[in-house]
């Protein structure tokens, strides 16, 4: 089974021996600034920007718990919710995705790692992957 | 730079349908909003120049449809939509065809059923993108739990907000949550968790309603007003976002706060006002913690003084600077296209002197502050003359 990304403009997956998936970013250098996702310019200078692969860690920033039971097609079961938070990576790029794990596990300022999440099939029976925050030690 | 109005403006008629969860038709309470409004401004739909229709949901040409009940009288009819602003930009347009002379009169129209909405909150992506997560529970808690990790703020903070909301509610005929008891902090903090730290009660009441307010020159007013207390719009700003320091582009409800720095600064530039000349303010709190740092932001109190403000009742009807005194989107309730103008509607019955048991002591000066998803800010400021 072939795993592909739900949205390939947004993040692409880990490649040779990489561990984690990327976020697709852009850089502009008159500003020296990062931003995700792509943008077709500079949103401060209006000048050019090329395309990066932003790191795949950084550190919680806020996040919450909402309990409600279903997001779009992807259920919880029994956690009841799922989690979202704001990862700041590196970059200065403040990213909002939801997060794996369980509310003992975030605390803001806790290093985070960006991870796949399935989310089922396409017609073609390739593996259809989104992606998420988890923490890491 | 603020926008500039290059004629005075006043408001010569406001009226409302309740806000309700009850699934009404739409166009019905547009009309009796609307009607209600001519009514109280003691004029004809002949003698309103032009109408801008504020929704979000139903059919593409509802606003010119439900304009014509109010009668075919060839005005130019404008579908406004900017999210949760959508009302309060509504009125900024009827201001600005009125200050900018294109009419002499204008009627703002808002109406909407959230109920009826089916895609608020739902990704165009099917469940597999990044934008699901983009729901104002989810975004408005994580400046939630970031506020309680900087400044120490409490769920009780929260909970006490929205009790006064809702209490301020409880005379408010056109409220949604009317509340036959005086709600308690404990009681919002019982509530059912939706999304933590902020539960149900905290959560803004979503349902349908309608809200109209009409715009005309100082001629006009004075022409009609038949002595009652002139209400003028002394700012009329609108801004989106610039670029801060962590800029969330994908999932953020609504822009940076500094976009309701910027607004509100040139709304006082505007009327050559400061924070401390304004006596109630309305905002958009569909969320508790919306309204607590908007005391900050419009400048009511310093950074992080919000929560004393809170503790010390000061944003509660006999406090030093009443906040949602009809309730709020807390509890008035938020219907999507009329809630900037209840707010209008509030802050005019206030100035008048007219809101009752929810009437703010020698009010003057009102206050509305509205956000919009996609990075929408609306201020204006009434004055009684």
């Amino acid at each position: 089974m072939t795993m592909l990304p739900t949205d390939p403009r947004l993040f692409r997956l880990p490649e040779g021996d990489e561990a984690r998936p990327h976020l697709l970013g852009s850089y502009a250098p008159e500003s020296e600034l990062y931003f995700w996702p792509r943008r077709q310019r500079c949103p401060v200078t209006r000048t050019a920007v090329e395309d990066v692969d932003l790191t795949s860690e950084g550190v919680l920033y806020a996040w919450t718990f909402l309990h409600v039971p279903r997001m779009g097609k992807i259920s919880y079961g029994d956690a009841g919710g799922y989690g979202v938070g704001q990862i700041d990576l590196a970059e200065g790029v403040r990213i909002q995705a939801p997060l794996l794990g369980t509310t003992d596990d975030w605390q803001i300022g806790s290093k985070m790692g960006l991870t796949t999440f399935p989310v089922g099939e396409d017609d073609d029976g390739n593996e259809m992957v989104t992606f998420r925050f988890e923490a890491i030690s | 730079m603020p926008t500039k109005l290059n004629r005075d403006v006043y408001v010569i008629g406001v009226g409302m349908h309740r806000f309700n969860n009850e699934t009404l038709d739409p166009g019905a309470m547009a009309d009796v909003a609307g009607m209600a409004a001519l009514a109280d401004a003691g004029i004809d739909f002949t003698d309103v120049g032009a109408l801008y229709n504020g929704y979000l949901g139903g059919g593409m040409a509802n606003g010119v449809r439900f304009a014509k009940e109010f009668g075919l009288t060839g005005i130019p009819v404008t579908h406004v939509e900017n999210a949760s602003a959508t009302g309060s930009c509504a009125f900024g347009e009827a201001v600005h065809a009125v200050a900018g002379g294109r009419v002499e009169s204008a009627m703002a129209l808002g109406f909407d059923d959230m109920n009826q909405l089916g895609g608020i909150g739902r990704s165009r992506s099917k469940g597999m993108g990044a934008e699901d997560v983009m729901l104002p529970a989810a975004f408005f808690a994580m400046w939630a739990t970031r506020r309680m990790h900087d400044a120490g703020t409490t769920m009780e903070t929260f909970a006490k907000i929205a009790a006064k909301n809702w209490n301020h509610a409880r005379t408010n005929p056109f409220a949604q949550r009317r509340a036959d008891h005086e709600v308690t902090p404990d009681e919002i903090l019982a509530a059912t968790m939706i999304s933590y730290p902020h539960t149900s009660m905290m959560a803004c009441a979503s349902g349908g309603g309608a809200s109209a307010a009409i715009v005309a020159t100082k001629e006009v007013a004075e022409r009609i007003g038949g002595g009652r207390p002139m209400i003028r719009v002394s700012a009329s700003q609108q801004r989106s976002e610039t670029y801060t320091d962590g800029h969330v582009f994908l999932g953020a409800v609504i822009g940076p706060s500094q976009m309701t720095r910027d607004t509100a600064a040139d709304a006082y530039e505007q009327a050559g006002l400061g924070p401390a000349d304004v006596d109630l303010v309305q905002v958009h709190d569909a969320f508790p913690v919306e309204e607590l740092v908007y005391y900050e932001l419009l400048g009511i109190c310093g950074e992080g003084e919000g929560d004393g403000l809170v503790a010390d009742g000061e944003t509660t009807i006999g406090g030093r600077i009443p906040f949602s005194t009809d309730g709020g989107l807390t509890a008035r309730g938020h219907p999507g296209g009329p809630t900037g103008l209840a707010q209008i509607h509030e802050t005019t019955m206030q100035l008048r002197h007219e809101a009752g048991d929810r009437q703010v002591e020698g009010a003057q000066t009102g206050l509305c502050h509205m956000a919009g998803a996609g990075s929408v800010c609306v201020v204006h400021i009434l004055q009684r003359n």
